[in-house]
């Protein structure tokens, strides 16, 4: 019986006749041949002479020819081999953004809590420093850096006047061992957001123009990927991170819908009135929606432009 | 003392509250999950709060519709928590093709099944009909849970191609993902209507109190 349908999967090339019995065929010997497939049928089909891809019964059937131990085993280790050069080539630089706004944000986190701790550990020793200089980072560096004495001069208090106790040499150390494992966060964070600065000069040097580099990271990790947010309504880009809230507003009208998500942190929205941030928000995620599309395809840079649209829109605003 | 329970490939304790699968790679566990031996046989506990399918065994469905030596079609195997235990089901004869298109859960994955020569994990979309119909073969039963909002279409267009005549599916179905609106009820029935259309209904169960506002329907082919 000749020869009537072509069929190809990841183990090669089939040709079944109307019984669908195998009369000829191309086993694959690894998945660069199968990338090739159409230049494989392309062979077999100048062998027989039109054959037809099979649909509806007839794959049907041919797909239950595949049913069978022997092919079972050997599809199991082209899919095995496949998918684990498909997780590999998944890696891209969205996940190396998202890993690291996450670090950045952790570190704020473990900063925030430790830099509590030392506070009160410190002030035992020299409480005046801390109730002076409010800012942590600030707070942390001049304690590694600076003796008590120095930094009570510096502020014009007499060293007799502390209400801090004189502490051993060694429970000093340990105070200050802490601080300085402190300031190294605040080292490692600042690399990081330079890191950031560059993988997104790389990947969306137009999103991050216009919504900063914390911003845009935020975005990404939040939607999972460039193509996601690409992909997505600018309308749903300006609410990202408020889910709750639209949730509650889908279950009852009643609740308002949010006006805003992540991008509320923005300083253009930071700065305005309160009466114009739902606006500006609505104009900020148009040019955001815009450039991502532009990043996604790998357009132009054109972020200086869709800045100064934005900044003259808004002034209209007011 | 663990024993046959009344569904094939499922055991339990005597006071009915556990039920196990045998492992097929004894001495690797998969997920946090309880190991029992008996007569040098191994078991591996079947969590309900971590798989719909065992949380369905529990609310006392009778017939989960896998057997031994069955070839399956696992849509949205995640990290292989329940995959596993369709692993342990269909044995050594029997084969799964596990599908998610995340790239992160496929990772866990593969260490997770790692030694279990009779599933595949395949990176790819069950929504990709003719990219799967180049990775797996016509299939005896077909078990989808994948939270999207188009997953009755995808459950549908999987059964149509890939399962044989008379062969069971199964389908979780979490309300919040069709529909955040509506009321779960209302999407059960709706889908319940739609599988209806072509398909023989063989049971329907909720998944309290392991999951909330699930179901989990197992259907035929006609
Ligand atoms: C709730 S989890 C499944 C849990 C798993 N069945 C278990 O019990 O161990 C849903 C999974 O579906 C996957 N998924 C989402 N869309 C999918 C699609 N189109 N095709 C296949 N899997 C999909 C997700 O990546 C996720 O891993």
């Amino acid at each position: 019986m000749p020869a009537k349908f072509i069929f190809t999967n990841i183990l090669g090339v089939f040709v079944f006749n109307e019984n669908y019995k195998l009369v000829d065929g191309l086993l694959f010997k690894d998945l660069d041949q199968f990338d090739e497939k159409e230049k494989h049928e392309k062979q077999i089909e100048e062998k027989h002479g039109s054959l037809e891809k099979p649909s509806g019964d007839d794959l049907y059937k041919i797909l239950e020819f595949f049913k069978d131990k022997k092919y079972l085993s050997e599809l199991r280790k082209k899919n095995i081999a496949l998918t684990r050069v498909s997780v590999k080539d998944s890696v891209n630089n969205d996940l190396l953004i998202i890993q690291t706004i996450d670090a950045v944000e952790e570190l704020n986190r473990t900063i925030n809590l430790l830099t509590k701790r030392l506070r009160e550990w410190y002030s035992l020793y020299n409480p005046e420093v801390s109730n002076k200089v409010k800012d942590h980072e600030k707070f942390v560096s001049s304690i590694v850096q600076k003796k008590k004495d120095k930094l009570l001069e510096e502020l014009n208090i007499d060293k007799n006047d502390s209400l801090g106790a004189e502490l051993k040499e060694k429970d000093v150390a340990a105070i200050l061992l802490l601080a300085s494992q402190i300031n190294n966060h605040y080292k490692l964070r600042s690399h990081y957001e330079k890191y950031l600065q560059e993988l997104e000069k790389e990947t969306c040097p137009n999103l991050a123009s216009i919504l900063g580099v914390t911003i845009s990271a935020r975005l990404l990790d939040h939607s999972g990927s460039l193509k996601r947010l690409a992909e997505m309504p600018a309308s749903t880009l300006q609410i990202l991170g408020a889910e709750k809230a639209l949730f509650r507003h889908l279950k009852n009208k009643r609740n308002p819908p949010p006006k805003y998500g992540m991008i509320h942190e923005h300083p253009l929205i930071l700065n305005a009135p309160r009466k114009n941030h739902g606006r500006i928000a609505r104009a900020l995620a148009d040019k955001a929606s815009i450039a991502v599309r532009v990043d996604y395809f790998k357009g132009e840079f054109m972020g200086d432009k869709l800045r100064k649209d934005l900044e003259k829109k808004i002034k209209n605003l007011r | 003392m663990i024993a046959k329970s009344k569904i094939f490939e499922v055991y339990e304790d005597s006071n009915r509250r556990n039920i196990y699968t045998v492992n097929l790679v004894p001495g690797k566990k998969v997920y946090e999950e309880f190991i029992a031996k008996q007569n040098n046989i191994e078991y591996r506990e079947w969590d309900p709060h971590s798989s719909k399918l065992a949380a369905a065994i529990h609310n006392r469905c009778q017939n989960i519709f896998i057997r031994k030596n069955d070839v399956v079609l696992y849509l949205g195997s995640s990290t292989g928590t329940t995959c596993s235990h369709v692993s342990d089901i269909v044995g050594k004869e029997g084969f799964v093709f596990a599908v998610d298109p995340a790239s992160r859960v496929m990772r866990d994955l593969i260490f997770n099944l790692e030694g279990r020569k009779n599933v595949a994990p395949l990176l790819e979309s069950a929504n990709h009909i003719e990219k799967l119909a180049e990775r797996v073969s016509l299939v005896d039963v077909i078990y989808q849970d994948i939270a999207q909002k188009s997953q009755l279409d995808i459950f549908l267009k999987n059964i149509n191609v890939f399962l044989k005549k008379q062969g069971y599916a199964i389908l979780c179905v979490k309300a919040r993902s069709i529909d955040v609106t509506k009321k779960p009820k209302q999407i059960f029935n709706d889908i319940k209507f739609a599988l209806e259309k072509t398909l023989t209904i063989v049971d329907q169960r909720t998944l309290e109190p392991f999951q909330k506002d699930h179901m989990l329907f197992i259907v035929k082919k006609k």
